[in-house]
């Protein structure tokens, strides 16, 4: 059941209107829990993977209750290398493969939303770890991972913000004008997913296949129109992406507002980034927060902690690995790497920049500096096109690349 | 100004390398310049280091989030010691 399609829309809705009508919270609590589950059931294929996902998540929260008891650095770092195993295991990593062979070619475990539950989870025992969950039950968990309106595709909720809602699922929203605002932006998340964003990538697929030899009457034959295609691709795909995912974030936001939940906003107007480490705090800010929190921040600390003189070059180190960690946990294939990357370039490129500006004008004059409207247009216009070129790799293989290039170099210099 | 927060004072301008940082308990992460993500994890470093104390993931993080300032920052440093 796709989000934007009318069944779970109208499901959506029925939900919204009887669900403060329920007495009590016990009885709203089942009801999400049946919803959820009924949810997942549909993309479970077979028992294996039923098995999988249960022993994934119970052991997740096994693991986080004997951690809040007995913090312990070294089985949390075991049990964090069998999960990110299983995670690569079923989703078939190269790196897998390599080591288990048909194994992980010939399994029929197939567990949607396993990456976002992957981080969740990662969340959950580091904060269990850490003091910083004091109390916690198995449904309630189990809720939070397999909550059916971040499943699919987040937003990464931080453990706490559901188990506060999840104690006492109570209206949200006070007023009917906030009401109708969350109708409303359901309706805008179907027309941007179902209406917008497919026009967008069935006009982005024909330009492809036209530039890829795929359908060669609507190849443009010229070099000025097979560039023009190239670009049609270019910007195309980075419209679609934002449309889509911005949309379905819309109607899950909107419909966890309706029921009392306060889900965690993902887009904060990232074409108007003026750097790749700004974008993250602005595209998919659920996934840059948790990279930032989970990944990039114990790294840096403990490099810095070991050798502080030499904290400002590990740093670029650190987000090298944040991002190529944050590109494959996308998908499995090189391109996903290529994309993460490129995001490990352009964040250090960003603090390479800053920190010329800040030596050469002083930390306080940076931010006049940043603020001046020409500096700011290029800046973000230059972010925009890094990000749009990043997104070519942005799949299993180089292929979407490599064929604007050769198009591209055929069409004007015929090699 | 208390002496807790004088010492914190010192290690902002250390961190920052500003000798004219003043805190207040209403300041912010936008009210001084440059306290980024990076720094925010470098002031944490001196922080745990001058105070002899430990900050959680979701802590360092929380340090610049929505309702946070230097005050809360205090009461933070000051119920760890």
């Amino acid at each position: 059941m796709a989000i934007a399609s009318i069944e779970f829309i109208g499901l959506l809705m029925l939900l919204t209107a009887v669900f403060f009508y329920l007495p009590g919270a016990r009885s709203r609590r089942l009801l999400l829990s049946a919803c959820s589950i009924g949810f997942i059931v549909q993309f479970l294929p077979n028992l294996a993977s039923a098995g999988f996902l249960a022993a994934f998540l119970l052991a997740g929260y096994a693991i986080g209750c004997r951690m809040r008891t007995h913090p312990d650095l070294r089985l949390f770092a075991l049990y964090l290398l069998a999960l990110v195993s299983a995670f690569a295991f079923v989703q078939r990593y190269a790196v897998a493969e390599m080591m288990l062979g048909d194994a992980v070619r010939s399994h029929t475990v197939a567990v949607i939303g396993i990456s976002f539950m992957l981080f969740r989870q990662i969340h959950f025992n580091v904060d269990a770890m850490q003091g910083q969950i004091p109390h916690s039950t198995l449904w309630g968990y189990l809720n939070y991972q397999l909550n059916f309106l971040a499943l699919l595709a987040g937003p990464i909720q931080r453990y706490q913000e559901f188990a506060h809602y999840w104690n006492d699922p109570k209206p949200l929203l006070e007023t009917r004008h906030d009401i109708l605002k969350a109708y409303l932006r359901i309706f805008v998340g179907v027309i941007c997913v179902a209406g917008i964003s497919s026009l967008l990538l069935d006009a982005h697929d024909s330009m492809y296949s036209a530039i890829a030899g795929m359908d060669p009457k609507a190849a443009a034959g010229t070099p000025l129109g097979t560039t023009l295609q190239a670009l049609a691709v270019f910007y195309l795909y980075a419209l679609y992406m934002y449309f889509n995912f911005a949309g379905y974030c819309d109607i899950v936001i909107g419909g966890a507002a309706l029921l009392g939940l306060r889900l965690p906003e993902n887009f904060e107007r990232p074409y108007f980034a003026r750097n790749i480490l700004d974008f993250w705090t602005r595209w998919h800010q659920t996934l840059g927060f948790w990279v930032r929190d989970y990944l990039f921040t114990p790294m840096y600390k403990s490099l810095a902690e070991w050798d502080s003189r030499k904290a400002a070059a590990l740093a670029f180190l650190c987000y090298f690995v944040a991002f190529a960690v944050m590109g494959v946990w996308h998908g499995t294939g090189v391109g996903f790497l290529v994309f993460g990357l490129l995001h490990g370039i352009g964040a250090s490129s960003a603090k390479l920049w800053e920190t010329y500006l800040i030596k050469k004008r002083g930390r306080k004059g940076l931010p006049q500096y940043l603020q001046l409207p020409a500096v700011r247009f290029i800046a973000i216009m230059g972010t925009l096109h890094y990000f749009a070129f990043s997104l070519l790799f942005f799949s299993n293989s180089l292929e979407k690349f490599l064929i604007l290039w050769h198009a591209i170099r055929h069409a004007w210099f015929g090699a | 100004m208390g002496e807790l927060a004088k010492d914190l004072q010192a290690v902002f301008r250390e961190v920052f390398d500003d000798e004219s940082i003043e805190l207040r308990d209403s300041m912010t992460a936008m009210d001084v310049a440059g306290w980024d993500s990076l720094m925010n994890i470098n002031l944490i470093i001196a922080v745990e280091e001058r105070f002899g104390v430990k900050f959680a993931a979701a802590e360092i993080s929380g340090l610049r989030g929505k309702g946070q300032n230097v005050g809360t920052f205090l009461r933070l440093i000051a119920s760890k010691m």
